[in-house]
């Protein structure tokens, strides 16, 4: 149809160390959702600024669409929970094919870091 | 691997999104997040407002996450058409006037073509309502050497043994016989009219209908006389809504019907009757008993209609083919005297021998006339909206500058026609029901099956077809030029389209052309009607019709079993009505001249020649009412009493045919025809002792059939033809100087002491019954009338809006004219010329239109031809006429354009 006119999707584009390749913060989402086990956004997000050594600073607000996207593609899932605080949010965990999924995109990204770093090393 | 449940789980999920239904869980979601955020700021010590501060800074845009996600999560197809929506209705609203002028056509024209469709979908397209009707077949006995019309009787032992050999039938069934004469089905106190059909136990389930209540009828296994359906009876919805409250217990109960008690077994459902072409009276079935009757081929034998159901890929040929060799050996069984006449058999399909093919021609006739207003109204909302395209050119172009792609700007003004012409299909069907109930009683004298006003599955299928193909029809076009139009001409200010608004004029006029011929042809066929209803209305009928009024009795004949209705019921009524304030004559007669119903057909033998003839009875006061006059001999009057000599009248044609002397009709008054008892050793013969000048008898437009009356006044319960004289159908006719509204409730008053049956009668006028004489021919001509009419309004509008724009657009060019010298008489000329082109080249195309289709009218033609000259004139006269009157109007203030003014303007 006409994706050409939808307001393209907010990348993960603010950051401290430049603009997040894309793709990545999925990455980063699922991860975190391996490492934790099931999450609210919030919680997501926090980590993800956390685990980047607070060099990530994301507008949280674009952890939304990455989990609709996620979700949509059976990656990962949503339940109404409560949260620590005693509210109530939603919170998401890994499927079984997020997990396979965590599997290959590593793989991918290590591939192209390899490759990257192997130009890195020779414009020096 | 996703699996399909997954896959169904989430498109469920994105139309939800898409019409918004998941907006407040994304809402929550958000609100949440922002809410741990601020506690968790909360914490490390900030104040209340710097927290919440933080937690909006750090989440980034609400808004634009928002909709992101709703794009995402949605469907944006969807999203994106429940927008256009949006934006179409509040275009829709800002401009009312064209809103509705749009709506209002499409609405005339859908609404149109709706209704002719509902009434062709009720007749032709489902015209049974039974289980997969195309399969049943109407099988009857016919005489090669005798063709038309099926041989008398049809009995049972034939169909048992077509039963019992053929292989191309799943069943079959037969009807007939029913209960005799009038039947009322009597309940607390008050007497329902019902007709009652005897069928065989097997009718239903070979018709695929189960009752909607309780069951049909049972097979009887054993041989004749064990029945299992003894003084059952199953009744139509109708009926059980009607007169029994449509109670639901009625099951195993009691009704009566005329002196005898039935028990109810089943009720049909709604819609169900049967024959198909049963009108008006509602019906219920009995079981046929087979009796003595039934057990011998001969003309005392019972006759029935019978119908198969063919077995499923059994063409109808093959089914011919089967039956005819079956035939071959089964006719062998008749007496030698009776074979030929029954040694074939006619396969026809039953849907098929509904309807005849002249009402089949005329209703697909309308229907087109019907589709062609359709197209006009399509057509003229084109034109409105290309105009209006051009008005928008600089809204579009400049959203198209912003960055709209072409298909979005087509696709946004698809939209718009989609809901303009929504909005006009929900109006058309409102219309076409209204039109159908409006017209029904035209409807029911042309067609001959029912037509319910309420639309069917097949009619909605119809409306949805018509509304979307209008859209597509009427934006196509201007979508595509506005969205081609060049950007920057339309964007500079002022800036006038020159080229391309001269070939768009051009596009636009050949519309308003097409238009004019179109309407040519509807004004054509609307001319040929009316000037054949105006033919009906000259055609001398041989007697007087002003100040009649005619009742059709519902005569209870039940009452007066083993009585005499001639002496005990007609004579005392006739007695009151005679003196009744304003009455001059009053007579009773079997049926009135030219009304459809009850028609009694006679064979007999007079002197080793077969005669047929139609068959009355009449009172001496007849001739009164109706001044028929005496072409020789007398009429009867007081003198003939049951105890003087029988005496018959006869008709022109009746005389004309078997007269003695073939060239002295008159020869006939004298001689002896039928007898009246039963009697063999005496007869009692009647003398025909006058003969009537002809009348049309069925209809104006066909000939005088043969007709004997008899004299009413000297049947008794022992005349041979007193059931079917007396008990069957009888007309009351009354001539007054009062007005109708008067004496029709002194009446009416008069039948309901004779009789409480009597109170429901019909009375109508006798104008009104020659008016619907001609039913079908007024059906066709009110419904043209309202197609021509509509369509020169439509044409003269289209014509007028164009011209009107045109002016408008050129006001300067015609300005500098002006101011330069030009007369203003050119000016006018120039516009009139434009018009006129346009109507000559239109009324050119429809002249030829008018001619070629011409032959579609003929069924109901009467008195002129399909391609009468005159009428084509007179429509073409008259199209052009009005169209250069729409056109004098914009062309005059096209002339009265101030120089001054209009260069100014610029």
């Amino acid at each position: 149809m006409d994706e050409a006119e939808l307001p393209g999707a907010p990348a993960a584009e603010a950051t401290a160390a430049g603009p997040l390749l894309q793709g990545t913060l999925d990455l980063m989402v699922l991860k975190t959702l391996e490492a934790m086990g099931p999450q609210h956004g919030y919680g997501i997000a926090r980590r993800i600024e956390q685990t980047s050594g607070d060099a990530l600073r994301l507008n949280q607000g674009t952890i939304y669409p990455a989990l609709l996207r996620l979700r949509q593609r059976g990656w990962i899932r949503a339940e109404w929970g409560t949260s620590d605080n005693g509210r109530r949010a939603r919170f998401y965990s890994l499927t079984r094919a997020g997990e396979a999924q965590i599997a290959e995109e590593t793989g991918n990204w290590e591939r192209v870091a390899a490759t990257m770093a192997r130009f890195l090393v020779k414009s020096e | 691997m996703r699996s399909l449940w997954g896959t169904v789980r989430e498109w469920a999920s994105r139309v939800a999104a898409a019409f918004g239904w998941r907006d407040r869980e994304m809402d929550e979601e958000l609100a949440a997040h922002l809410a741990i955020a601020e506690e968790e700021h909360l914490r490390r010590g900030m104040s209340p407002e710097e927290a919440r501060q933080a937690a909006l800074r750090e989440f980034g845009g609400v808004t634009q996450v928002r909709e992101t996600m709703r794009l995402g999560e949605g469907l944006p197809f969807l999203e994106n058409l429940r927008r256009d929506f949006g934006y179409a209705l509040r275009q829709m609203r800002k401009s009312p006037g064209f809103t509705a002028t749009v709506i209002g056509t499409l609405a005339l024209g859908i609404g149109a073509a709706a209704a002719m469709f509902t009434v062709v979908d009720h007749v032709l397209l489902q015209p049974a309502p039974y289980r997969d009707a195309g399969r049943l077949v109407a099988i009857s006995e016919v005489n090669p050497s005798q063709p038309g019309g099926a041989q008398w009787p049809l009995p049972w032992l034939d169909i048992e043994q077509w039963r019992e050999q053929s292989r191309s039938f799943e069943q079959i069934a037969y009807s007939g016989g029913g209960l005799d004469g009038r039947n009322f089905l009597v309940h607390h106190g008050t007497a329902m009219e019902v007709s009652a059909e005897g069928v065989s136990s097997n009718l239903f389930s070979m018709l695929g209908v189960d009752p909607t209540l309780g069951r049909g009828f049972l097979t009887n296994t054993g041989s004749a006389g064990a029945s299992r359906n003894n003084g059952t009876i199953v009744l139509s919805y109708d009926v059980w809504k009607q007169a029994l409250g449509g109670d639901r217990n009625i099951l195993g109960k009691p009704v009566q019907i005329n002196n005898k008690v039935w028990t109810v077994i089943g009720v049909m459902p709604a819609g169900f009757r049967y024959p198909a072409d049963t009108y008006g009276t509602p019906q219920v079935w009995t079981a046929i008993e087979l009796g003595k009757q039934d057990q011998s081929r001969s003309n005392d034998a019972n006759g029935y209609t019978v119908l198969g159901r063919l077995r499923p890929g059994v063409t109808l040929e093959a089914a011919r083919a089967e039956m005819a060799a079956l035939q071959k050996r089964m006719g062998q069984e008749w007496p030698a005297d009776l074979r030929q006449a029954h040694s074939h058999v006619q396969l026809e399909r039953y849907t098929g021998t509904l309807v005849d093919k002249d009402v089949r021609k005329a209703l697909l006739a309308l229907l087109a006339a019907a589709g062609v207003l359709w197209l006009i109204a399509s057509l003229n909302v084109t034109n409105l909206l290309l105009a209006r395209g051009t008005a928008r050119a600089r809204e579009m172009a400049m959203r198209r500058a912003l960055g709209a792609s072409r298909w979005r700007i087509v696709r946004q003004m698809m939209v718009e026609g989609l809901a303009l012409s929504m909005a006009a299909g929900a109006l058309g069907i409102g219309l076409a029901a209204a039109s159908v109930k409006l017209l029904a009683h035209e409807i029911s004298q042309s067609v001959p099956l029912p037509v319910p006003a309420r639309p069917d599955s097949w009619i909605l299928l119809a409306l949805v077809g018509l509304t979307v193909t209008s859209a597509l029809l009427s934006t196509a076009w201007p979508a595509l030029v506005t969205a081609r139009a060049p950007l920057e001409p339309a964007l500079k200010q002022g800036g006038l389209q020159s080229g391309q608004s001269r070939r768009h004029h051009r596009m636009r006029g050949v519309l308003v052309a097409l238009e004019v011929a179109m309407s040519l042809t509807l004004l054509m066929g609307c001319g040929l009607l009316l000037r054949t209803i105006y033919a009906l209305e000259h055609v001398p009928l041989g007697f007087r019709t002003d100040h009649i009024v005619v009742a059709h009795l519902d005569i209870p004949g039940y009452r007066y079993a083993h009585r005499d209705l001639t002496t005990e019921l007609y004579g005392p009524i006739l007695e009151r009505v005679q003196h009744l304030h304003g009455v001059q004559s009053a007579g009773l007669m079997t049926t009135v001249p030219l009304e459809h119903g009850f028609n009694m057909w006679l064979e007999m033998d007079v002197k080793g020649r077969t005669v047929k003839s139609m068959m009355k009875a009449a009172t001496p006061g007849v001739k009164n009412v109706f001044g028929f006059p005496m072409a020789a001999g007398r009429f009867f009057d007081a003198d003939d009493t049951p105890a003087s000599q029988p005496v018959v009248v006869v008709n022109e044609a009746f005389a004309r045919e078997y007269s003695p002397d073939k060239h002295d009709p008159a020869s006939i008054l004298g001689t002896k025809l039928i007898g009246t008892q039963r009697n063999k050793k005496n007869p009692a013969y009647t003398q025909v002792i006058g003969i009537l000048q002809d009348v049309h008898q069925g209809s104006i437009a066909s000939p005088s059939y043969p007709e004997v009356e008899v004299c009413l006044t000297q049947t008794t319960p022992n005349s041979t033809f007193y059931t079917v004289l007396d008990e069957i159908a009888m007309d009351l006719a009354v001539r007054t100087r009062e007005p109708e509204g008067v004496v029709v409730p002194e009446i009416r008053d008069v039948l309901r002491q004779a009789s409480p049956e009597l109170a429901g009668t019909k009375i109508t006028t006798m104008d009104q019954v020659v008016e619907d004489s001609y039913g079908s021919q007024r059906l066709a001509a009110h419904l043209l009338e309202i197609f021509g009419g509509s369509a020169l309004l439509l044409c003269i509008a289209g014509l007028y809006g164009l011209l009107a724009y045109v002016v408008n657009q050129r006001t300067r060019e015609l300005g500098v004219r002006i101011a330069l010298g030009a007369p203003r008489a050119n000016v006018l000329w120039l516009v009139m010329r434009q018009a006129g082109a346009m109507l000559l080249a239109g009324v050119a195309v429809g002249c030829g239109m008018a001619l070629a289709s011409g032959h579609l009218a003929q069924g109901f033609l009467y008195g002129v031809k399909a391609h009468d000259g005159w009428t084509l004139a007179a429509a073409a006269v008259l199209l052009f006429v009005s169209g250069m009157l729409a056109a004098y109007l914009p062309a005059r203030r096209a002339a009265g354009v101030d120089p001054m003014e209009a260069l100014r303007s610029e």
